[in-house]
C-alpha cells in the first residue's frame, strides 16, 4: 500500500519523531515514513545525513531531478536482498554471448510487441492511417530471431522505435508533431514528453529492482556500464509503450496537456512545473491501475507488474524457468 | 484497506498517540488520521497503540473499508492537511 511521493515543493526534509517532514514557510508537513515507497524530488531541498540514514533504515530509495525536470540521480539504500548465488548466474548470463543474446532478443521481442499492441489499439480509431507502419514492424520484427550480436540487434530495434515514433503524430492527431526523436535536450514539446516519460520509468524500474535480489547494473541487453543501472533500461523497454507511452497519448488526446505546460523560452524542451504536476498524476494513476492476470488470477497494478517482471527474470536467471517477457494480453 | 482512526484520549498521552500514529498514516485533523494499509500494518499500529494507551480512560476508534473507493469524503470549510501525494 506504500506510495511514491513527489516533492515539488521548496524547503527542508527533516526527521522529526521517527518520521519525515517537510518544513518551509508555509509550515510543516509531515509524511508517514511507513507509507513512502519511494521519494520523487523536484523541487529545492535541503536534507542532512540524519535523513539520509533514516531513508536508509527503512529502505527509501530518494530520486533526484534537476532545475529542468530531468533525472539526475538517486540514493539508494545499502542492499538489504543480499543473494550471492544470484548475482553469480545474473553475471554469468552475461558472460555467455549465446545466453545474453537470447536474453537481449526476447526483450526486445517483448518490447516490439507491445509497441504493435499500442499501434493495434489506434490504429481503428484513426481510420487505418496506421497500418502501414504496422506493417514494417512487423517485418522487421520477424528479424529479430536472426540478428546475430547485440549490435545487430539493437539497429532493429532503433528501426522499430524510429518507425513507432512517426506514428505518434497521427496517434494525437496532429497536436504534437514529431519528426524524429531527439534527445539531450529534446527539441520539441512531444520529445519532451517521452524523454521525461521514460526518465520516470526508469526510475520506477530501479525501485522495484531494488526489492529483488537482483543487481541492477549487470544488464543484457545494455552495455553494463560505469555508474548506471543499465537493468532497469532493459526491463523499462517491456513497459514503455504499455505505461509511459500510453500515459502520454492519454494527456494528449485528452487535451489535459498543452503548449502552457512547456517553458516557451527553452524552445520547448523542459516542461514547467504545472506540466510535470499534470504527467506525475497521470503516470501515477496509471501505475495503480489494475488488471486481472491470468495466472495468479488477481487484480495486479501495473506497477506490481514490473516487479513481477523481475522476479521472472530471476527465475531465468537461476535456471528455473525460461524468460518470458510481459506481452500485453489485454 | 484504507482506514480512520479517530482518537480521544488522557492529556497526557496525547502527544505520545499522535507521533506513533504519524508515522503510519496522515493526519488530517486534530485526532483524525487517514490513509492506506495493509492488514499487517494495521496489526502493528493496534499493537502499537495499546502499549501507549490507559484501555480503562481513553478511547480510539478505527474506521475501515475494504477501499478507499466505497467512502464518500466531503469537506466543508477548511481542508486542514491535503492527503495526496504531490507535495
Amino acid at each position: 500500500m506504500k506510495r511514491n511521493y513527489y516533492i515539488f515543493s521548496n524547503g527542508r526534509i527533516k526527521r522529526k519523531d521517527n518520521t519525515i517532514c517537510l518544513e518551509n514557510e508555509k509550515g510543516k508537513k509531515y509524511i508517514p515514513i511507513n507509507d513512502i515507497e519511494a521519494l520523487y524530488i523536484f523541487g529545492e531541498v535541503d536534507f542532512n545525513s540524519k535523513v539520509l540514514n533514516f531513508f536508509g533504515q527503512n529502505n527509501i530509495t530518494v530520486h533526484i531531478f534537476n532545475y529542468y525536470g530531468f533525472y539526475t540521480s538517486s540514493i539508494y539504500p545499502r542492499e538489504h536482498l543480499l543473494s550471492g548465488y544470484s548475482l553469480v548466474n545474473q553475471v554469468k548470463k552475461y558472460l555467455d554471448p549465446v545466453e545474453r543474446i537470447k536474453l537481449a532478443r526476447e526483450t526486445i521481442n517483448t518490447a516490439s510487441y507491445n509497441i504493435l499492441k499500442n499501434l493495434k489499439y489506434y490504429n481503428p480509431r484513426r481510420n487505418e492511417k496506421l497500418e502501414d507502419i504496422i506493417l514494417k514492424i512487423e517485418k522487421e520484427r520477424k528479424k529479430i530471431p536472426y540478428t546475430n550480436g547485440i549490435q545487430d540487434l539493437m539497429g532493429t530495434e532503433g528501426r522499430i522505435r524510429d518507425l513507432y515514433y512517426s506514428g505518434f503524430s497521427i496517434i494525437t492527431m496532429g497536436k504534437f508533431k514529431m519528426k524524429k526523436r531527439v534527445k539531450r535536450p529534446p527539441d520539441n514539446p512531444m520529445n519532451t514528453l517521452i524523454s521525461f516519460g521514460n526518465s520516470l520509468m526508469y526510475t520506477t524500474v530501479l525501485s522495484e529492482i531494488y526489492r529483488t535480489q537482483l543487481n541492477p547494473t549487470i544488464s543484457y541487453l545494455h552495455e553494463p556500464g560505469e555508474r548506471r543501472f543499465s537493468l532497469s533500461l532493459d526491463i523499462s523497454e517491456v513497459f514503455k509503450p504499455i505505461i509511459t507511452d500510453r500515459t502520454i497519448f492519454k494527456l494528449i488526446n485528452e487535451g489535459m496537456i498543452d503548449q502552457n505546460h512547456f517553458t516557451k523560452e527553452l524552445n520547448f524542451c523542459h516542461l514547467n512545473e504545472k506540466g510535470r504536476k499534470v504527467f506525475m498524476q497521470q503516470y501515477e494513476d496509471k501505475l495503480n491501475t489494475v488488471i486481472k492476470h491470468k495466472e495468479l488470477e488477481r487484480q495486479v497494478s501495473y506497477r506490481r507488474l514490473i516487479r513481477l517482471e523481475c522476479y521472472k527474470l530471476i527465475k531465468h536467471i537461476n535456471d528455473i524457468e525460461n524468460y518470458e517477457g510481459l506481452k500485453m494480453w489485454w | 484497506m484504507y482506514i480512520l482512526i479517530v482518537y480521544d484520549v488522557g492529556e497526557k498521552r496525547v502527544q505520545k498517540v499522535l507521533k506513533f500514529i504519524r508515522k503510519h498514516l496522515i493526519w488530517i485533523q486534530n485526532s483524525v488520521f487517514e490513509g492506506n494499509v495493509t492488514k499487517a500494518e494495521l496489526l502493528k499500529i493496534k499493537n502499537g497503540l495499546k502499549e501507549i494507551v490507559d484501555q480503562k480512560e481513553d478511547s480510539i476508534i478505527f474506521f475501515t473499508a475494504r477501499n478507499e473507493r466505497w467512502i464518500k469524503k466531503e469537506i466543508m470549510g477548511r481542508e486542514k492537511n491535503a492527503t495526496d501525494n504531490f507535495i
